[in-house]
């Protein structure tokens, strides 16, 4: 019975991760779709206060943050280290009993969320019995992935290793500092810890996961080299020293200290370095096989996310500094911009990373192809749909706050840019259904392949 | 080195050590540090506070020894729960404009957990408390856009009646504190309906004789200053704000302002026209300006063209687009309006445009 429920089968907790990653997706991408179609109209669930915006919003941020990317980054970490290492995963039953603590979580945490049972700090609004749920997972996690490190059959450790292995670490202490229930302090410091957390949960844990993920997806499906292994690790060591400071840069005109604000400034402008590092790297790694973007959806994929990432990490550093804040700071814009890094960039990433390995583990092909090209042509125009109308309408109300109009003078102007981004939304919500119904029949369908036929269908084939 | 040997954590226990130490240096630098500089700050007198007292001021706590909370902190805990922080800021930037005084850091030291806010949707509200009545804020509340055309607030009207009260207390104390000026603390205390006789009490402070030429001339440089951006330099509607307005601003020149009565006039003035953007004015002057305001705003002329007669032949229609048209524009309505009167109106003789020539 124990065996049914806690499978010792190799890759099962990989699976296990990746598919509750995606029924996630689809429950937390609803959540947002309904909270952003509120925006154009008001009115549509008046009265019910489980659907009222301000209630889904946190249903959706915390859903899609854990229950979607967390899980699916977790879930391909588990199949890339013991891969990388050429090894056995440490323990498939801790992680797929970590899986179940956390299915319990964001299912629950959701329900209480929506019911206004929430801790009233963005991004950490996880109650207390939640909040210790998720570092009992976590610590779980760190220490099953950190033992098969060490039980590795190779001596050198790949750049991507070094990534997980980092957010793996990272993530504990930065969850524990920036939740109340352990860490809990007053007035304004309150606020420089939750900021500390929110963008470092970013930071230390979903853009260390998705560029590990990214650097073992890009060379494997390129079947190309890393360009340079010492700027992937050049990489990673300035984002381990630049980026935990950055969080202050959400309260740049807040009455915090000035040096607290000084420091947020310069570390976040210093952020380009990683990225330009990772960017060059991957750009490079690619060069003369770009073409392999119209056969290989898997690494279409991740080099859109590549794109995203440029997009969302060139804005980052500059929207950090002052004068940018000043204008740009309390709009939409700034939903754009996080949206780009978590949708564009590492939702990207990992659904490459999810169609590519879910083959290797499942032993079984993608169940249709163009259902996968469906998804992706659907994720992308929604989504920069959905970019481009917030900036837009971010940009607006950026000018409003500036020259002090009254909100309701300003307000009467984006409409159309709350439509589009419905628009956009509903796309992507369509596109999730439909990559959770490919991977539901992979998942079912009879077809268990060789390991010589995989090898050979890994590049899908455009007809 | 042969695949089947185990390899271990030998040669990375410096960088391993490295990443920790790095992390903890970092995490000395923005958390423990600040807490330790900051963990002292005083609440300053704007400081709001959340805990019941009783009369001598001593802390009421429950039977568990936990402090119990006042209105105004059990309207908090309806704020976070409910999420507004989502989309109003609490801290008031110095570039921005009608949101009351900056506030700073001793100000916040009851504020927990922070609902400083990091995306604007709606206004800030640091300073929000007395700016609009208790009944104004429970209708908004349930039916925002019965108030404030337009606004995309959700309708809170699944709240029940005890805890919309706390959050209408809630906001009504947000940086009633920092209302220095007398003043406007009395101003605050004339909100309410049932204070009106202290409104009018008020307004008698320093009246000045309304039907003066020299209150007027007073309050022509107070009408240019505050109203003129909607209303137009000469009171015609047509000011710049006027284009990017829904409901527009009112013409004076309109023959049924001059049935008004000195105090109407006060009355609007003071407290703005509900279902337009007309503010209200006593939040930002004193009654002795408001009345200069009124004595001028008797003086604009009535638009000599509109006589009883004309009126019947104007057509609703026309009559509603005319307070839209720019001011020049209004003028040479006038003319053709006064032509179709009279039967000689030819429309659009010899190129002539709108706005083209004069009278």
């Amino acid at each position: 019975m124990i065996g049914k429920i806690l499978s010792n089968e190799e890759g099962s907790s990989a699976k296990f991760f990746i598919y509750s990653a995606i029924f996630w997706l689809v429950i937390g991408m609803g959540a947002g779709l309904l909270g952003a179609l509120e925006f154009s109209f008001p009115d549509l669930t008046r009265g019910i206060e489980q659907l009222s915006f301000t209630r889904l919003r946190p249903a959706h941020v915390n859903t899609v943050a854990f229950g979607w990317l967390s899980m699916a980054n977790i879930g391909s970490a588990l199949y890339i280290i013991p891969a990388l290492c050429k090894t056995k995963l440490h323990s498939e039953k801790l992680a797929n009993f970590v899986c179940y603590v956390w299915n319990f979580v964001i299912a629950a945490g959701f329900i209480s969320l929506v019911n206004g049972y929430t801790e009233g700090r963005e991004y950490a609004e996880y109650r207390e019995p939640f909040d210790i749920l998720v570092i009992v997972g976590l610590l779980l996690l760190s220490y099953n992935l950190f033992k098969t490190v060490l039980d590795r059959k190779v001596k050198k450790l790949y750049v991507s290793v070094w990534y997980i292995m980092g957010a793996f670490f990272w993530m504990p202490l930065v969850y524990i500092v920036g939740n109340r229930t352990f860490v809990a302090m007053e007035g304004l410091n309150d606020g420089i810890l939750n900021w500390f957390y929110g963008h470092n949960i970013l930071g230390m844990w979903f853009t260390v996961l998705g560029v590990g993920i990214a650097y073992y997806m890009v060379p494997k499906m390129s079947g190309k080299p890393v360009w340079s292994h010492s700027l992937s690790m050049l990489g990673f060591w300035t984002i381990a020293f630049f980026y935990a400071p950055t969080g202050t840069h959400h309260l740049l005109q807040s009455p915090v200290p000035e040096w607290l604000k000084a420091l947020a400034v310069i570390f976040s402008a210093a952020l380009v370095i990683p990225v330009i590092t990772v960017l060059t790297n991957f750009y490079m790694s690619m060069r003369g096989s770009w073409w392999m973007m119209t056969t290989n959806m898997p690494l279409r994929f991740v080099l859109t996310g590549a794109f995203w990432y440029l997009v969302t990490c060139i804005q980052g550093p500059f929207q950090a500094t002052r004068g940018i804040n000043w204008y740009i700071h309390f709009t939409q814009w700034v939903v754009a911009h996080a949206h780009a890094a978590l949708l564009g960039t590492f939702t990207f990433f990992v659904i490459g990373s999810i169609y590519y390995g879910l083959q290797r583990i499942t032993g079984r092909r993608i169940y249709s192809v163009r259902l996968v090209k469906w998804h992706y042509w659907l994720l992308l125009i929604g989504f920069t749909t959905f970019f481009f109308s917030l900036t837009i309408g971010g940009l607006q109300q950026a000018v409003g706050w500036a020259l002090g109009y009254p909100v309701a003078q300003w307000g009467l102007m984006l409409p159309p840019m709350w439509l589009f981004r419905s628009i956009g939304g509903i796309l992507m919500f369509f596109s999730a259904c439909l990559f959770a119904y490919n991977i539901y029949m992979t998942a079912h369908e009879d077809s268990i392949s060789t390991k010589e036929e995989l090898d050979i269908a890994v590049p899908v084939e455009v007809k | 080195m042969s695949d089947d040997k185990k390899i271990g954590a030998k040669g990375y226990i410096l960088p391993a050590a490295v990443v920790a130490f790095s992390f903890l240096l970092i995490y000395t630098v923005v958390v423990i540090i600040p807490d330790m500089t900051m963990v002292n700050i005083k609440a300053s007198e704007y400081a709001m506070e959340y805990i019941a007292k009783d009369a001598d001021g001593n802390v009421i706590k429950d039977d568990m020894g936990i402090p119990v909370p006042n209105q105004a902190g059990k309207g908090r805990a309806i704020y976070v729960r409910e999420g507004c922080f989502y989309c109003h800021s609490q801290f008031v930037r110095p570039q921005d404009r009608d949101f009351g005084s900056k506030v700073n850091a001793g100000d916040y030291a009851n504020e927990t957990p922070n609902v400083l806010g990091t995306s604007r949707t709606g206004p800030d509200l640091s300073n929000e408390g007395g700016k609009m009545p208790d009944a104004w804020h429970l209708g908004h509340l349930k039916d925002p856009r019965a108030y404030t055309p337009g606004s995309i607030m959700p309708s809170f009207s699944y709240l029940n009646d005890e805890d919309i009260s706390n959050l209408v207390s809630y906001l009504q104390t947000l940086g009633i504190k920092r209302f220095e000026d007398p003043h406007n603390r009395g101003i605050y205390e004339a909100y309410y309906p049932e204070a009106d006789d202290a409104f009018w009490k008020a307004s008698e402070h320093h009246k000045p004789n309304v039907d003066s030429a020299a209150a007027a001339n007073a309050g022509a440089g107070i009408f240019r200053q505050n109203c003129a951006v909607c209303h137009g330099t000469n009171g015609l509607g047509n000011g710049p704000n006027a284009l990017a307005m829904n409901k527009k601003p009112a013409n004076f020149s309109r023959p049924f302002f001059k049935a008004y009565s000195d105090k109407t006039w006060y009355y609007k003035v003071a407290e703005g026209v509900p279902g337009t953007r007309m503010p209200r004015w006593k939040l930002k002057l004193e009654p002795e300006q408001m009345w200069y305001l009124v004595a001028f705003l008797k003086t604009l002329p009535q638009d000599r063209e509109v006589i009883i007669q004309d009126y019947q032949t104007i057509n609703d229609k026309d009559w509603e687009t005319q307070s839209q048209l720019p001011g020049r524009l209004i003028e040479n309505y006038h003319h053709i309006g006064a032509k179709k009167a009279a039967g000689t109106y030819e429309p659009n003789p010899g190129g002539e445009t709108a706005g083209g020539t004069g009278h």
